[in-house]
């Protein structure tokens, strides 16, 4: 009895919480996960720096996402890759294709160093992450195109291209490609080490498509003047 | 933690090296940064590469395997991981680890004239059970012993995608594929001694083919891989020549039983018969066959086996003592036994794999490199 009048009692708050379209007010800041940028000592920060962590201390921080971690394996890039990767939410699978993927690269590398004569040896890259890093580099486009309609017909602009969207076209190229243009009974992660490999030595398909766009793009500089942002 | 301690035994190497070079403070500056990193290798490896030699103080370094010998030796019994990784590091390396010196030491003191004595690998899932029942085929097969290897029991009792009914029994079931990939993996092996043994007796496979008594057993054998219907109850024969004349004052050789998964021969299978009855194992010869080398009615040899949850059908993740992986039925017949423990790594072999690691380029991260 006194328990359901001490419930009346309480102020009111929702028993529901809508979270999965919610949007964190832009006061709030992102979160540092990285343990390297709270080692660093007083002195060595510049002023900008200074003025960042005053203002972190009084601002409030959105909550990190699961994805993220502070372990030393945690790469933004290989995190944004994995969720292109994921398909039905099945993150499960998507790391374990991404984890084998690297396993295999740093396979095939490591036998070719241990086979290759000794002044060969110091040119062969072994890290996949720093493979993944530069064949992702390799294969971002610098210009893209937008269709922009003038006078009753579209045209193909070059317009210039953010750093997210960048990434975004590099890895959607890389997924698709390694998705469509292969024989269907290979593995996914030995279709996208073989793809990794050769764009990080500028060979392969999703570099010679950047160089097309590169191509479109330099083909209709004319109707450049057409973008108006 | 092993990390922290890691580095300390390094340093510990580092002041044992300068207390040596007493000459010139001058020169140690130079030469440190050399030695310490030549040092690790030899921490980790030894050239002892034939296991009669290794002992106790061997534990925790790694000794190479000849590429020849593990294409004679091991067509197929090691494990998966452990050939993609010779493939990698393009070097055959195992590790020396007590549970397997213990077994050689005892292989050394066997008696050929009394019956075999059966030891059997025990431990938690990937402690490294097949790897020490292959040093110590290596070792039985430098010493000149005659090995039947079988790489895998769990096998023989799964997937099979042919069952014939047995010629010689009609109440058992062939499995012609398994067979024929054995014989030519035992052939493989054991070439040296095919052409030494003869057979002792008359084996009439069907209305036209027979082995002659006195023919030599690689007849036997490559009846087995060119015939694929008789090749199980070929090898029932090879095993039953085997179990008979090795220990004979007669015959030079002592035959080696190695069996990974031994809890497969009592275990249960998830073969269908036509009628969608499950088959148990003893109907099936190449078990039935096994089974009975497993008894120690034979002399002159000794028998090595490994447990393993891994590949086991119908029993649960967390178990991996004897009592719970070989059931009843194989406990007494595997009793009396001597159960070897597989722990996994101690502090000092985990040290020792991180150096290899390390060594052969395999750990890339900056920061694995203190």
């Amino acid at each position: 009895m006194s328990a359901s009048i001490s419930g009346l009692l309480k102020p009111w708050t929702p028993r529901v919480f809508l979270v999965r379209w919610s949007r964190y007010n832009p006061y709030y800041l992102d979160p540092e996960v990285r343990k390297e940028a709270y080692s660093v000592p007083e002195t060595e920060l510049s002023a900008e720096e200074k003025d960042q962590r005053e203002l972190k201390a009084l601002r409030p921080i959105k909550a990190a996402t699961s994805g993220i971690s502070s372990s030393v394996f945690n790469d933004p890039d290989i995190s944004k890759f994995i969720n292109m990767m994921m398909k039905h939410g099945n993150k499960i699978l998507a790391r374990e294709i991404m984890t084998e993927t690297l396993e295999n690269i740093k396979r095939k590398q490591v036998e070719k160093y241990h086979k290759a004569p000794q002044g060969n040896k110091e040119t062969i890259e072994c890290n996949p992450n720093t493979i993944f890093h530069k064949a992702l580099e390799n294969c971002k486009p610098v210009v893209g195109l937008a269709s922009i309609k003038k006078g009753g017909r579209s045209y193909q602009v070059p317009i210039p291209l953010s750093d997210k969207r960048r990434r975004f076209l590099a890895m959607k190229w890389l997924i698709t490609e390694c998705r469509e243009n292969r024989h269907r009974r290979t593995h996914m992660y030995e279709k996208l080490s073989q793809e990794l490999l050769a764009a990080s030595n500028d060979e392969g398909n999703v570099v010679k498509k950047k160089y097309e766009m590169h191509k479109m793009a330099e083909s209709n500089r004319a109707y450049a003047h057409y973008r108006w942002w | 933690m092993a990390l922290h301690r890691l580095s300390f035994r390094l340093r510990q190497t580092v002041t044992h090296v300068r207390s040596l070079h007493t000459s010139g403070c001058g020169q140690q500056q130079q030469t440190l940064a050399v030695e310490s990193e030549s040092e690790p290798f030899s921490i980790i490896r030894t050239s002892e590469n034939d296991p009669a030699c290794q002992s106790e103080k061997h534990i925790g370094q790694y000794y190479t395997l000849p590429s020849a010998t593990i294409s004679t030796l091991f067509p197929h019994g090691l494990p998966w991981r452990y050939q993609q990784q010779v493939k990698t590091f393009n070097e055959a390396c195992m590790m020396v680890r007590q549970p397997a010196l213990e077994v050689i030491s005892y292989l050394k003191k066997t008696d050929s004239s009394k019956p075999p004595l059966r030891y059997l690998f025990y431990g938690l899932n990937g402690s490294g059970k097949t790897m020490s029942l292959c040093h110590t085929v290596h070792f039985c097969y430098t010493q000149g012993w005659l090995v039947l290897h079988i790489p895998d029991a769990h096998l023989w009792v799964k997937n099979c995608k042919e069952l014939l009914p047995s010629s010689y029994n009609s109440s058992r079931f062939d499995q012609p594929l398994q067979a024929t990939e054995w014989l030519r993996n035992f052939r493989i092996t054991n070439e040296r001694f095919l052409s030494k043994i003869k057979t002792t007796q008359r084996y009439v496979w069907t209305k036209r083919e027979f082995t002659e008594e006195g023919s030599l057993l690689r007849d036997l054998v490559d009846h087995g891989i060119s015939r694929i219907k008789s090749s199980s109850d070929v090898v029932g024969a090879l095993m039953k020549e085997l179990r008979q004349q090795s220990g004979q004052p007669g015959s030079d050789f002592r035959l080696a039983v190695a069996v990974d998964g031994v809890n497969a021969l009592w275990g249960r299978s998830t073969i269908k018969k036509a009628n969608k009855s499950t088959v148990d194992p003893e109907e099936l010869t190449l078990v039935y066959n096994l089974r009975k080398l497993m008894r120690n009615d034979w002399i002159g040899g000794a028998i090595i086996t490994t447990l393993s949850q891994t590949g086991s059908l119908y029993t649960s993740k967390s178990d991996y003592l004897p009592q719970e992986l070989l059931g009843e039925r194989g406990f007494d017949s595997m009793d009396p036994f001597i159960p070897v423990s597989v722990p996994n790594y101690s502090e000092k072999e985990f040290e020792s794999c991180y150096l290899y690691y390390i060594d052969r380029h395999w750990l890339q991260h900056p920061q694995s490199k203190y």
